[in-house]
């Protein structure tokens, strides 16, 4: 089996390991035998039951689905921005996202309203950047988009900082603090049930072109005099990959470096081929942020926040994965 | 005639000088000027309590009045200018509108630590205004009440209200005294009711004036964030919290539900006009909270507590003004106050 | 194979030239020759459809080029660019694969045919042993080949290149020039542009002479490359001088 093919399979098998361990693990103590019960419809305590299926479950699969959709927007993005530094907040999305939670905690809404909110300001916020960056004429369309994302996401970020100033220090202040570092803690089904086809209907495009993106690593002419409509396929790529985060922030709040780190390391395994490195980036990602968040939830009787450990993990793996490769990007 | 007058000078200006000054709770010497006739108070705990004891001298609020705070306080002070917060996190207020305010005496009640003495140390240089820190805790009001009460040149109404305030704490503990089993109760913070208050964390002071068990005592100071499983692990007999959202969601959500609290009914809403009974701002008016959280814990030793009695004469001393019934109703009868 | 009358182009709000006009049929080579700055590279991406003319028209095969697609445009002509910065590590046979995308379907991906045809091309090219190295790593004279491969790969009947030699060695040089004549000869209508007229002289059937964005001559190279019109086009004294067996070369007269 050539290393290609390993990579896939070592990764495919990490992640059915790490979901095995996920689901075994946890605050509440269940044993396998209960867990094993509960996942063939065998009736157990209640209790059990709904750690199983209404806490651990699902705050799982979110995982899964917050990891894949990040790293997926992320290689995306790498491509399209012809990048290996860049991470799907390029264009505000996360800014926007934060901009609307921060919005509806400031005014004592649910956590639904604030998801809403989160998932429409992330939407709001990269089609602004794109509406004005699409609008500079005669400059490079790329450079154009990058620095209009620098911009507006600058901007957002100090209507948040002055939210936070004027936020209630008691009760709002925390509040926002918190959303801002990301967490799994609060995955109730639902959010699954919304997050999960969001994030699908975000890959699909992606993945049925996955052939054509990779003619975005071209410069602009050549790819054009390929055939490609690049406008049209940057537009798509970028809707695709706003929507796939976007609907991850909003269930897990900020969290950073997987959409970085992760299309990095995949692509130091596979090459750029977007069509062979979509698929191991989304399952690398998944496995990544599982392993993390199940730490999070398991080494302390409180919460870690997963944006911490993502980098505090992450950056030594990757050093040491861009030390052994061979390859550039 | 000469050593007579000698004698009347030292006399008044050592009665003077020594009767007024006081030492704040970072350990520093507050002497405030013969008359003080205006307060800033640099936070709302700090505004609480002068405003109880002298509500003249107040010079403004930190935040402008809401609408639905207003009507609990006597009309001319509801309007009190707003002067933003001076030290402590989100501070505000410009040093400069302190000055414009002429005040003759800065106060700050809450936490006490190093930080917030310097920069009170600092705002006393900038503006030469006597500037003290006190300490915010409940067990502590009385004390401070006194304090504020010398400082102010307001003994007498200070040591009403600090003997009040005494009595009410000594009943609570009191009624406490023989309960043998504490129930666990966890403090549900945020929408999603996954943030709590660690053992000694401020947060759940109530509690622990009672001497109820707090579910998240396992974890260090502060504020922090837990997951279900914990809470489910817990296994809280008694939930509070300060979040209407929450409040509202706990009843049809499938994963609270499997709660003892939830499962047993007991989850409830603290009231929060016009300061909040339970957790903020960390002031005397959690005095409410302690009858409330004791009435909800132990319905037996607090059974005959008349909590419309309480609560009114509360805001008769500290507010100033009667509640009316309507007022008392609307402050009682929100959904998750009281059991049904 | 390529009819371009009376155009004019340049950039939005800027036109850079006019007058153009030449066409091109099968098995054709023309070379392009002027100074830097003189509206090479924009002629040639007017003509691939990347800039809209400002006047005139462009036909490919007979058929007018605003009306045909990207991809349509893609399957008839193709483009070797001047350099290529690699950002990606592309395998050499991805990156010839690139050229198929005109020929594939929008939710496709490359099959075996495209596979084998794009190996095919690198054979010819010379470079079929480079085809699972990464395009970052091979040398500049290999990456051009790459390019010509990718473009190639689209089966074009037109072949536009923006200055295929600039900064290639020698030896490199040569080797493309005699692909340039292969591929001539295989029916594939041929546009380069050069720096040098030597070039001209050597792979192609007529000249063009492009200065300031208008075309001061068109023909065989023997006819149009003479002393005094390079003398207007570059402003440097060169002498032409004819060879044995018809063929001819430029020395320039350093001062």
């Amino acid at each position: 089996m050539n290393s290609r093919a390993l990579s896939y399979v070592l990764a495919a098998g990490a992640l059915v390991g790490l979901t095995a361990l996920a689901f075994a693990v946890g605050r509440y103590p269940i044993s396998l035998a209960e867990l094993v019960s509960v996942l063939v419809g065998k009736s157990v305590s209640a209790n059990v039951e709904t750690v199983v299926l209404q806490v651990r479950g699902p705050r799982v699969l979110a995982a899964l689905v917050v990891g894949a959709a990040l790293a997926a927007a992320g290689t995306a993005y790498q491509g399209m921005f012809r990048n290996p530094l860049v991470s799907p907040d390029i264009l505000g999305v996360s800014s926007g996202a934060a901009l609307g939670a921060v919005l509806a905690i400031f005014f004592s809404q649910g956590i639904i309203v604030i998801q809403v909110f989160a998932f429409v300001g992330g939407l709001v916020a990269v089609g602004l950047v794109y509406w004005i960056g699409s609008r500079l004429r005669g400059h490079d369309p790329l450079l154009a988009l990058v620095l209009t994302g620098v911009v507006i996401g600058t901007l957002l970020g100090s209507v948040i900082a002055l939210l936070k100033y004027l936020a209630d220090p008691y009760n709002q202040l925390p509040a926002i603090t918190y959303w801002l570092l990301g967490s799994l803690a609060a995955i109730a089904p639902r959010d699954l049930a919304a997050a999960a086809p969001l994030a699908l209907a975000g890959l699909a495009p992606m993945l049925l072109l996955r052939w054509r993106v990779n003619l975005l690593a071209l410069p602009d002419d050549e790819a054009r005099a390929l055939g490609v409509d690049t406008r049209k396929l940057r537009t798509l790529v970028v809707a695709a990959a706003t929507l796939m985060t976007a609907a991850a922030v909003a269930v897990s709040g900020i969290i950073g470096w997987i959409g970085l780190l992760i299309p990095h390391a995949a692509r130091l395994l596979v090459g750029p081929d977007f069509g062979r490195l979509l698929p191991l980036a989304m399952l690398l990602g998944a496995a990544f942020l599982l392993a993390v968040d199940t730490l999070c939830r398991t080494i302390a009787t409180i919460e870690v926040p997963p944006g911490v450990l993502t980098a505090l993990i992450g950056t030594p793996f990757f050093l040491w994965l861009f030390a052994l490769a061979r390859r550039s990007w | 005639m000469m050593r007579y007058s000698l004698f009347l000078l030292v006399f008044i200006s050592g009665y003077c000088i020594g009767q007024t000054a006081v030492t704040d709770v970072s350990g520093r010497e507050i002497r405030p000027p013969a008359k003080v006739e205006r307060v800033y108070a640099a936070g709302p705990p700090a505004s609480l309590l002068v405003f109880a004891i002298a509500p003249e001298k107040l010079v403004g609020w930190t935040r402008a009045m809401r609408d639905n705070e207003a009507p609990f306080f006597p009309d001319r002070y509801a309007r009190l200018p707003e002067l933003g917060r001076l030290t402590g996190r989100g501070n505000t207020a410009n040093v400069e509108v302190v000055l414009n305010a002429k005040a003759d005496l800065i106060v700050d009640v809450g936490s006490t630590g190093a930080t917030l003495a310097s920069l009170a140390s600092q705002v006393q240089e900038q503006t030469r205004i006597p500037y003290g820190l006190f300490d915010g805790r409940i067990e502590s009001t009385p004390g401070t009440l006194r304090a504020l009460g010398r400082l102010m040149g307001n003994e007498r109404e200070a040591e009403r209200l600090a003997a009040w305030y005494e009595n009410e704490l000594e009943e609570a503990r009191r009624r406490v005294a023989g309960v043998k089993e504490h129930p666990l109760v966890y403090y549900g913070r945020s929408a999603s009711g996954l943030q709590t208050g660690g053992k000694g964390s401020i947060n759940v002071e109530v509690l622990e004036v009672l001497g109820a068990r707090n579910a998240g005592a396992e974890v260090r100071p502060g504020l922090v964030t837990v997951s279900f499983e914990q809470v489910l692990l817990w296994n809280p007999e008694v939930i509070l919290t300060t979040d209407p959202n929450y409040w509202k969601s706990v009843w049809s959500d499938p994963r609270w539900r499997a709660v003892k609290a939830v499962e047993d009914k007991r989850v409830y809403l603290s009231p929060h006009l016009p300061f909040g009974w339970f957790d903020f701002p960390p002031g005397a008016n959690r005095l409410l909270g302690v009858w409330w959280t004791g009435k909800l814990l132990y319905p037996q030793p607090f059974g005959d507590v008349d909590l419309r009695a309480k609560t009114a004469e509360f805001h008769r001393l500290f507010y100033h003004r009667e509640p009316t019934a309507a007022q008392l109703d609307a402050l009682l009868a929100e959904p998750g106050v009281l059991p049904k | 194979m390529l009819q371009v009358e009376s155009l004019a182009y340049g950039f939005p709000g800027r036109t850079v030239g006019r007058d153009v006009s030449f066409s091109l049929g099968a098995g054709e080579a023309m070379c392009v020759l002027g100074p830097n700055g003189g509206g090479k590279t924009t002629l040639f991406r007017t003509i691939l459809g990347l800039l809209q003319p400002h006047g005139g028209t462009i036909q490919l095969g007979g058929i007018s080029l605003e009306s045909l697609s990207r991809r349509e445009i893609a399957q008839r002509i193709g483009y070797v660019p001047q350099g290529h910065s690699a950002y990606f590590a592309y395998t050499v046979r991805d990156f010839v694969l690139m050229g198929r995308t005109a020929h594939l379907g929008v939710f496709s991906v490359p099959g075996r045919e495209d596979v084998e045809l794009a190996e095919r091309v690198l054979e010819s090219l010379g470079i079929a042993h480079l085809a699972g190295r990464a395009v970052t790593e091979v040398s500049g004279g290999e990456r051009q080949l790459a390019l010509v491969a990718r473009a190639l790969a689209q089966e074009p009947a037109t072949l536009v290149l923006d200055e295929p030699t600039a900064s290639l060695d020698f030896g490199n040089q040569v080797r493309v020039l005699e692909k340039i004549s292969t591929l001539a000869a295989t029916g594939i209508s041929i546009l380069f542009a050069s720096h040098d007229p030597d070039h001209a002289f050597l792979a192609s059937h007529r000249v063009l002479l492009l200065a300031e964005g208008r075309a001061l001559e068109i023909g065989p190279p023997a006819q149009v490359i003479r002393a005094d019109s390079l003398k207007r086009l570059y402003g440097v004294s060169v002498e032409v001088l004819p060879l044995a067996g018809g063929r001819h070369t430029c020395l320039p007269e350093l001062r």
